[in-house]
């Protein structure tokens, strides 16, 4: 699986994902369509002789915990498992993944592991275009990619980066930082929790601006504003390793507790990992990959777990099994 | 009278404002008006309804307004924030300017597929679309100095916009 992989600026960036929102002329869009009229667009899709590396399913056809996982692998929306009638195209890697009957017909994405998204954006758009030459996108002069909602319309394309920034968390920098970035037309959400900061100290970074903006434009720009701030979460790491003895106590204990706790929960699990993957990256911690920490981020998730270990789980069950596969991992 | 905002409906709402002691007369039309922000008339303007036969016609109109191909009125639009097709783009594009303004920031797209285009060919679209860019943007402007109340620096906006449209 590519994210289990690490990758350019894969200290700081977890992964990359660009997503191009598309249309078919002659639907309506998902939200007041039929379910006749989507049952026959997913046949329409399903019938396109894609070459074999690609599967298309039925989310239907899908039992619930794999569909659950593959959200917390964060490679499809939680939105379409919960609408009807939906449907997933996914090659053999798991990195490109096209929604069908979401918010769109079509939401093509496109991942990589760490920061690299002019790989990310060569597979969309090989990818979409081989779509683009077989189904009839709807298309405006004036407007560009026509989209359900106005806030994808244009080049109809988000870029989202997922960052790990626990030094500037530490420092009390974050917020500045979340503020700035906003003001550059950029939106920052904590990633994990209810709330906007979220926990573990993992944000994902996107664009707001699709109209009026190439597909180029939109990646200068994130790019430029993503590095600065990879380059600020190093600088503090920089200042917190010269300075803090503490900070290698309070990641040690983080790890002592993963190696060696018989009960743990997901939130708790994945607050220590954000702690362990930041001591791997800095080679505090030496003895564990980087590869690891981070496919024991999603592993730990309550339905990854459940499909690795091939069996449903109490929820009593689940922290033991959790605790038990970590300690495995890390041993 | 004109609109000075879009110089090509008629002025129907008329706003007036004591700029250190120099009155300062401003008019335009119901949608210009409404596209500034001026929406509290209440409070904001005398309104003068100079044409009160056309400005009922121009508001039944609008709402009856209806995409052909999937049935969605406005009001669909503004309850769900979705639109019902692609069709919709075209049938509200008249209301399309200002909510894309606000949330990108521009309202047209890039020219797709320039590669594909003959190069003299985009080089005039391209100039075409700058002007129409430029105008957006003074028109943007104009309505963040009217909202400041800084009407002299918006009567210098509203002139270069009316210069721009009037070479197009
Ligand atoms: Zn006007
Ligand atoms: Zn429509």
């Amino acid at each position: 699986m590519w994210y289990k992989e690490i990758s350019k600026d894969s200290d700081v960036v977890i992964s990359t994902r660009l997503r191009y929102a598309r249309n078919i002329n002659g639907y309506k869009f998902p939200n007041i369509m039929q379910k006749k009229e989507k049952e026959e667009l997913l046949n329409k899709l399903k019938s396109l002789n894609l070459s074999k590396e690609y599967n298309f399913f039925k989310t239907s056809d899908i039992d619930k915990i794999t569909l659950l996982s593959l959200v917390e692998q964060h490679l499809i929306s939680k939105e379409l498992v919960n609408l009807t009638d939906t449907g997933i195209i996914m090659n053999k890697e798991c990195n490109i993944v096209t929604m069908i009957n979401e918010e769109d017909h079509l939401r093509i994405q496109s991942f990589e592991s760490g920061f690299d998204i002019d790989k990310c954006y060569d597979n969309l758009s090989k990818f979409s275009n081989i779509l683009e030459s077989k189904l009839d996108f709807a298309i405006s002069d004036k407007y560009g990619y026509l989209t359900a909602c106005p806030t994808n319309v244009g080049a109809a394309m988000r870029v989202s980066v997922m960052v790990h920034l626990p030094a500037l968390a530490k420092l009390g920098l974050l917020s500045k930082i979340i503020d700035e970035a906003t003001s550059m037309g950029l939106s920052v959400r904590g990633l994990y929790g209810e709330n906007t900061s979220g926990y573990g100290n993992i944000y994902q970074i996107s664009n707001r601006q699709t109209l009026g903006l190439s597909d180029e434009d939109i990646i200068r720009k994130t790019k430029a504003i993503v590095n600065t701030i990879i380059s600020q979460e190093r600088k503090a790491r920089q200042v917190l390793k010269e300075n803090n003895i503490y900070l290698g106590d309070e990641i040690y204990r983080a790890f002592g507790i993963l190696k060696y706790a018989k009960v743990i929960s997901d939130d708790e699990a994945l607050k220590l990992l954000s702690k362990v993957r930041l001591g791997v990256s800095m080679k505090i911690i030496e003895d564990v990959s980087l590869e690891k920490v981070q496919s024991l981020i999603i592993d730990i998730e309550p339905n990854t777990l459940r499909t690795i270990l091939k069996k449903d789980l109490s929820k009593e069950e689940e922290d033991i099994k959790r605790a038990e596969h970590i300690r495995e991992e890390l041993k | 009278m004109k609109c000075q905002s879009c110089g090509k409906r008629e002025a129907t709402v008329k706003y007036m404002e004591n700029i250190n002691g120099k009155k300062q007369e401003m008019h335009f039309c119901i949608d210009c008006a409404k596209k500034l922000g001026f929406v509290d008339f209440s409070s904001m303007f005398s309104p003068i309804f100079t044409n009160i036969p056309d400005f009922f016609e121009d508001l039944s109109l609008k709402e009856e307004l209806k995409c052909p191909v999937c049935g969605y009125t406005f009001d669909d639009y503004a309850n769900s924030g979705m639109f019902g097709c692609p069709k919709c783009y075209d049938t509200f594009s008249d209301r399309l300017d200002e909510i894309f303004l606000k949330l990108h920031g521009k309202n047209r797209h890039v020219k797709l597929k320039e590669a594909n285009t003959n190069k003299k060919e985009y080089v005039n679209k391209d100039k075409k679309q700058n002007k129409e860019d430029k105008i957006q943007e003074l028109k943007e402007q104009l309505r963040i100095l009217v909202e400041k109340e800084e009407y002299e620096k918006a009567a210098v906006i509203r002139d270069k916009i009316k210069n721009l449209e009037g070479k197009k």
